[in-house]
């Protein structure tokens, strides 16, 4: 199996490497909202002196960090197998003795993103630069203890949009329900506002959500804000909502194949 | 020894989503939809023995294709069994999917922009084939279709015969016991074609696989297989030898004359006169097989004939009228 990953690696990091300048049209699309929220909620904080207690050195710090966590946990699995169910592309891959969504796509994707990452550390120095953010309350230990919370954050927002991209065995409409989850995650995640700027009912859905596992969990973890109870608590939620959603996909993916096989792979 | 394929009662029925032209039926079609029954496969029964090359025959929707996918697992059948190898197809076992491979057309097996080589070093781990094997079998590949100089080019810069070649070696890497093939020569020129066959041929014979394989060029057909299955209107029409397949479906033969002003003559009166433009300058008649004798001792005798040749019709002729039937 290690090899098998190994040479799907070489195969999709070359594969990637084909595609740098879309890849970098990509990055540049993906900065523009967040690095947005990070001028404007800077603006208002200094305009203001703070926005409900949050400085503009918080929310320099936490949009900063914000940039690595997105690039880590965020996924492109609806882009890169969507359309290989619609026009059955598929069809070659289902034949092999490997499982096409948690190998290959996946691997392509951790590519992609490895990749991406190499393009965005020098803007990311750039940013940091320009908005001189105060950093002090990092701690090693709080990176350290991210980069776990941001592998399981990765892996859950992996199989949630897996399982909506085996929805196209389904239905064509699948990137429009995608659109609606990505909806979703900038709400409840933190990426739009952080979350204790949030009106409190939302707050308390997100509790219940996945999608604070994608960027806030890992940001607080970063910038040292959270209790060790809390840390804790947030990976038991990683771990059981990696459960919940292997399952959904597991579910979602053995329904959808026999359908593709019954109506015309 | 049981059969390696063996197919009992297959069927297969599509629901394909009908509705008429016009905003209309646009919009009713979209709270109701009509479906309408495509019957694809129906009831089909064969069974093929380990080291076979059968051509599977048939017009297009004649549910060649959609049988083959079922034999490699990619379908759910509606009705029936099959079993290759000892395994149900549908239930897509990675030990059934490590011992077959289904080459489809231009459907690519390898990845566009990279070397065809990098594909081939993934198949190998794909179907964990220990190096020295990889290596073996990549010299024989090596050797019937010359892939070498081919290895080293991005797939997308290399030629639709090239890259046929690349397709089928990458389905063959894991040395599979059933080989479904889904017009391998499609696209192809002749001598494309010719080599594609040799190889097909030697690999048969070297390693002992079963080969199905479906092909709009007869001459895939006549120069690999000596059995044909027919399939037409997803019924099974015809499953033999192909030496026989005129004897059953069109007891025919045909006649053909050299002859001295060949416009006079009425040759309607001995048979029924058929076109051959390959060979203008002679007079063809078909008539039946065992009427030959008799219409040829009368032909001599009634014309000034030259030169007469007797041979069966051509394949396509008589497939064409096991379709018509």
């Amino acid at each position: 199996m290690y090899l098998i990953f190994q040479r799907l690696w070489q195969v999709n990091w070359a594969e990637q490497w084909q595609y740098r300048a879309n890849m970098l049209m990509y990055l540049l699309y993906w900065l523009v909202s967040p690095i947005m929220y990070l001028a404007v909620w800077t603006s208002i904080a200094n305009a203001n002196g703070s926005v409900n207690g949050f400085t503009a050195n918080d929310f320099i710090t936490y949009y900063m960090t914000l940039l690595i966590c997105d690039q880590v946990t965020s996924n492109i699995v609806i882009h890169i197998f969507g359309y290989k169910i619609q026009d059955g592309t598929l069809s070659g891959e289902l034949v092999k003795p490997i499982h096409p969504m948690l190998t290959n796509a996946l691997i392509n994707n951790i590519a992609f993103k490895v990749l991406m990452i190499l393009g965005f550390l020098p803007i990311w120095v750039i940013l940091f630069f320009l908005f001189k953010p105060d950093f002090s309350s990092v701690a090693l230990s709080g990176v350290l203890l991210s980069i776990p919370a941001m592998i399981l954050g990765f892996f859950v927002s992996y199989m949630i949009s897996a399982a909506i991209t085996a929805l196209a065995f389904w239905t064509t409409r699948v990137y429009s329900i995608h659109e609606f989850y990505f909806a979703l995650i900038l709400l409840f995640s933190g990426q739009f506002v952080p979350l204790p700027l949030m009106p409190k009912l939302v707050q308390d859905i997100a509790q219940y959500l996945p999608f604070q596992l994608f960027m806030y969990y890992p940001i607080q973890l970063i910038l040292g804000k959270l209790s060790t109870e809390q840390i804790i608590q947030g990976f038991v939620s990683g771990v059981i909502w990696l459960g919940i959603s292997t399952v959904l996909f597991n579910w979602v993916w053995k329904n959808g194949v026999k359908r593709y096989s019954a109506v015309g792979a | 020894m049981s059969p390696t394929i063996t197919v009992q009662q297959l069927s297969k029925t599509y629901q394909v989503p009908e509705r008429e032209g016009g905003f209309g039926a646009a919009v009713r079609s979209f709270f109701k939809r009509k479906y309408k029954d495509v019957k694809a496969v129906q009831q089909v029964d064969f069974k093929i023995e380990q080291g076979e090359v059968v051509g599977f025959l048939g017009p297009n929707g004649a549910g060649k294709t959609t049988t083959l996918k079922m034999l490699s697992g990619l379908l759910h059948p509606t009705g029936g069994k099959a079993e290759v190898l000892g395994f149900t197809p549908w239930e897509l076992r990675p030990d059934y999917l490590r011992s077959m491979t289904l080459v489809m057309g231009q459907r690519n097996r390898l990845s566009w922009d990279i070397p065809a080589a990098d594909s081939f070093l993934l198949n190998q781990a794909i179907y964990r084939i220990p190096d020295d094997e990889y290596k073996k079998t990549y010299k024989e590949l090596d050797e019937l279709l010359e892939l070498e100089p081919l290895m080293k080019k991005p797939v997308r810069n290399l030629s639709l015969g090239e890259r046929m070649k690349c397709e089928i070696a990458a389905g063959l890497l894991h040395r599979p016991k059933v080989l479904f093939l889904d017009e391998p020569t499609i696209g192809l020129d002749i001598t494309g074609q010719v080599r594609i066959r040799e190889f097909l041929r030697e690999y048969n014979k070297r390693t002992g696989a079963t080969i199905l394989l479906t092909s709009h060029y007869m001459a895939d057909v006549t120069a690999l297989c000596e059995r044909i299955i027919i399939i037409h209107h997803g019924n099974l029409k015809y499953d033999g030898g192909i030496s026989d397949l005129s004897k059953k479906i069109a007891p025919f033969k045909l006649i053909g004359m050299m002859l001295t002003e060949p416009d006079s003559h009425d040759l309607s009166k001995y048979g029924e006169p058929v076109q051959n433009e390959e060979d203008a300058a002679k007079k063809y008649i078909q008539v039946k097989a065992e009427d030959v004798t008799r219409v040829t001792s009368k032909l001599l005798a009634d014309l000034p004939i030259h030169d007469i040749t007797i041979t069966d019709p051509p394949i396509e002729d008589v497939i064409e009228q096991a379709f018509n039937q």
